[in-house]
């Protein structure tokens, strides 16, 4: 019997209600108690005093690239980099090579996750076989293997009589099914957002209507089938109103993400031709982000994820249009929330982690992101206060490539606690 | 050639870069790579204009100013005019060049930095870049001790080609003004302004790096900016460089003083953003009906190479006396030699700031 006690933090709990001074104390890797400092002897105690206690975060958009990719990055390095940003459940994107369109891909993945025992690693599978598209994978043994979701993110099925048949066929199996939003006849050939930068870089743009479009028909589709839908990284104006509409409508089965970086950072970003702040969605104009934080606001998003995604420098170092899509988040998802939407007073505190942690948990259907009796003990500890730039040296991730990069952000995790046991402390990583 | 022109070209060496360093009056240029119009101010523009001039008097004369130092010219895309001419600008001023790109490294999947970084350990003095894709001349210029030339990014922009246009349109509008004959107008050196003239651009804007130089330049020079073509080869925001668009190209033509026609490359009607040739001829096409709706003395541009009967009506192109074609070339000479001399021998002796990848 092991036993671990948070003393003297601020312990924030978004789905308890808990905002509050107290002790958390963990028994067997559960958690045993939350409140006022109780008489029982624990093995080890950590001080929180001045820190914030929250459950662990959970992203449930992220790329490890293992199998296939292991120079970009791998489950080890991606659990990692999760631990050093507070993460301590992700769900991972299919598009590994091979894809993960079958059960040994999914039980590759959580075999690694296991032996590895740093983070909960939830796989998702792709909706098509080898994300083509037109084939659907075999979903119910994904199911059954231990996928929580399916999803084409990084491609999307341009063929909506594929995509109402996925819909259907995920209801059937009762599958979470997670649109990537992308309409590629819109999209061909861009490089970032189209509007005045695009114009003056002389780079090929990616117009918002090929999001909205692409959200517009999922909805549509989900409102039709009454699957249970995520989109994902949504970043437009446009699939904020979509999504605020069909809710209003009375869709009660479409849950939507925002990728943290779409709320911090415009297309400006990309002046110099700063690959680092190549993704899709492109980062947008400041309309598009005044208009991401009002749908965060009103909770017409649920919840924040990053779209974590490491490239390998010789892929960044290209030409802009030529140069990878993608960047790596995990390391500063929750201090870009905290700098980008606390700080400024879009939104509360507690709201934010609700959108980290209790949020994506529901739509994932994962019994995780609080801090009730008996939930596993996952919690991440932040210095709420703490101003750091950031510096890609330091990151765990084998992806360097952030926009983030040189900016300063206040808020950095200090203890990361997966099933009870440290696996985080004061910048380190602590293995079993 | 008249008198004044051959006793230029018997003049002995010392001389004439004498002559040179006085027109040139111990000034530098507030930059050390050229990749974007925006980082040339007015005070460099006078001078470039000066020193230009002066050459273009001197035509083909062989100075010794580069001697000693090196040029690559690294054309990723395919160039007649523009890297002869970069050449030739060289080797007047006695610079050893040599020219990669074609079947390069590049090619066979090295990357533009290995590349360049290669090139730059030969300790050349000026790199010369042209790419397909935007943005390459100014990543490559923070990694380099040689000078980068943008010789034209992707759709971004064309430096150099802005110049050679802009200095073709003051000689013109100097001259035409009587106050100096033409051959004398270098003498002068004042007066960069293009303030009360409209330039009407026709054509390919959105993938054209030459307008994207060329509008960056005319705006700070005063000129207004007309604008006419399809709204599919109009970027998004174009009117936040602060100028007009235009669907009806008579109206855009209609009174300016300078008609400046962008080539419309064929396959643009193979991707849709013009039904044929055919129709985007008969809608904006240079004819000379529409060039007389241009004020008498204006004149009549374009970067090349000219696709004639399409951007321009044939009869129109090299022949007609209000068609500036070729004195762009020639003006794209000076304007080049100016640079690369200006660039490679700075007076000030100060260094570019540069980090090796």
């Amino acid at each position: 019997m092991s036993t671990l006690r948070i003393k003297g933090g601020r312990v924030v709990d978004p789905k308890n209600g808990i905002d509050a001074l107290a002790d958390v104390f963990i028994q067997d890797g559960k958690i045993a108690h939350v409140g006022s400092d109780s008489k029982e002897k624990a093995d080890k105690t950590i001080d929180a005093k001045g820190l914030v206690v929250t459950p662990g975060l959970i992203d449930m958009h992220v790329h490890f690239r293992e199998p296939g990719r292991e120079d970009r990055e791998t489950i080890e390095t991606g659990s990692m980099a999760a631990l050093a940003g507070g993460v301590t459940s992700v769900v991972t994107m299919p598009n590994t090579n091979p894809t993960a369109d079958n059960q040994t891909v999914i039980e590759f993945i959580l075999k690694r996750a296991r032996d590895l025992d740093l983070i909960h690693i939830y796989p998702s599978g792709s909706i098509t076989k080898a994300q083509d598209g037109a084939m659907l994978a075999e979903i119910n043994e994904l199911k059954n293997s231990g996928a929580v979701a399916i999803t084409d993110d990084g491609s999307d099925i341009q063929n909506e009589g594929v995509l109402k048949r996925a819909m259907e066929y995920a209801k059937t199996v009762g599958m979470l099914l997670m649109s990537h939003c992308e309409t590629k006849e819109l999209t061909e050939g861009g490089s970032m957002h189209e509007g005045w930068i695009s114009t003056k870089l002389g780079l090929p743009g990616i117009p918002a209507s090929s999001e909205d479009l692409a959200v517009y028909k999922n909805i549509l589709l989900a409102e039709e089938t009454g699957a249970r839908v995520h989109l994902q990284h949504n970043s437009t104006l446009g699939a904020i109103r979509e999504i605020r509409a069909s809710r209003a409508r009375g869709a009660t089965n479409i849950t939507a993400e925002v990728s943290v970086q779409h709320f911090a950072l415009t297309d400006e970003e990309c002046v110099g031709y700063n690959t680092n702040a190549k993704m899709y969605p492109p980062l947008r104009s400041q309309e598009h982000i005044d208009a991401v934080i009002k749908g965060i606001e009103d909770d017409t998003i649920d919840c924040l994820t990053t779209d974590h995604a490491p490239h390998i420098e010789p892929d960044k170092i290209k030409p802009f249009e030529t140069a990878a899509f993608g960047f790596v988040g995990l390391e500063t998802s929750f201090a870009v929330m905290h700098t980008y939407l606390v700080k400024p007073g879009h939104i509360a505190f507690s709201k934010g982690i609700e959108k980290m942690t209790i949020a994506p948990a529901k739509i994932v259907g994962l019994d995780k992101g609080h801090l009730s009796v008996g939930a596993d003990a996952d919690i991440a500890i932040f210095d709420t206060e703490k101003e750091w730039t950031v510096d890609e040296k330091k990151f765990f991730s084998k992806g360097k490539n952030s926009p983030f990069v040189g900016k300063k952000l206040t808020g950095k995790a200090i203890y990361s606690i997966v099933g009870g046991k440290v696996r985080f402390a004061e910048g380190e990583i602590v293995r079993a | 050639m008249n008198a004044a022109d051959l006793a230029l070209r018997k003049k002995p060496l010392s001389e004439a870069e004498e002559d040179l360093v006085g027109y040139r009056n111990g000034r530098d240029l507030s930059f050390f790579d050229l990749v974007s119009i925006e980082q040339v101010t007015l005070e460099d523009i006078e001078l470039i204009y000066d020193v230009a001039r002066r050459f273009r008097d001197y035509r083909t004369y062989k100075f010794s100013f580069n001697k000693g130092y090196s040029q690559v010219n690294a054309f990723f895309e395919p160039s007649t005019r523009t890297s002869s001419s970069f050449d030739l600008a060289a080797k007047q001023l006695s610079m050893d060049t040599v020219g990669v790109g074609g079947n390069s490294s590049v090619s066979k999947g090295e990357s533009y930095l290995d590349t360049i970084e290669t090139i730059d350990a030969y300790n050349v003095k000026t790199i010369v870049i042209r790419s397909k894709e935007s943005g390459v001349p100014e990543m490559m210029a923070r990694h380099t001790q040689a000078a980068i030339l943008n010789a034209g990014d992707g759709w971004h922009e064309h430096p150099t080609q802005a110049l050679l246009d802009c200095l073709t349109m003051l000689d013109h509008f100097s001259a035409e003004g009587g106050s100096l004959p033409e051959q004398q107008a270098g003498a002068s050196g004042g007066g960069v302004s293009l303030k009360g003239k409209t330039v009407t651009v026709v054509g390919d804007i959105m993938h054209s790096r030459v307008f994207g130089s060329l509008v960056r330049l005319l705006k700070p020079l005063g000129a207004d900016v007309r604008i006419a073509a399809p709204l599919t080869m109009i970027p998004k925001e174009v009117e936040k460089f602060g100028v007009t668009w235009h669907g009806v190209v008579e109206e855009a033509l209609t009174g300016a003083d300078v008609v400046y026609a962008l080539r419309v490359q064929s396959e643009r009607g193979a991707n849709g953003f013009i039904p044929s040739l055919r129709e985007y001829s008969k809608m904006f096409g240079i004819s000379r009906k529409r060039l007389d709706l241009a004020k008498k003395e204006a004149i009549l541009m374009h970067p090349g190479p000219v696709i004639r009967d399409i951007d321009v009506h044939s009869a129109l192109a090299a022949v007609d006396q209000q068609s500036h074609i070729l004195q762009q070339v020639e003006n794209g000479m000076a304007v080049r030699k100016a640079l690369l001399w200006l660039m490679a021998d700075r007076v000030d002796g100060r260094q570019k700031d540069f980090k090796r990848k």
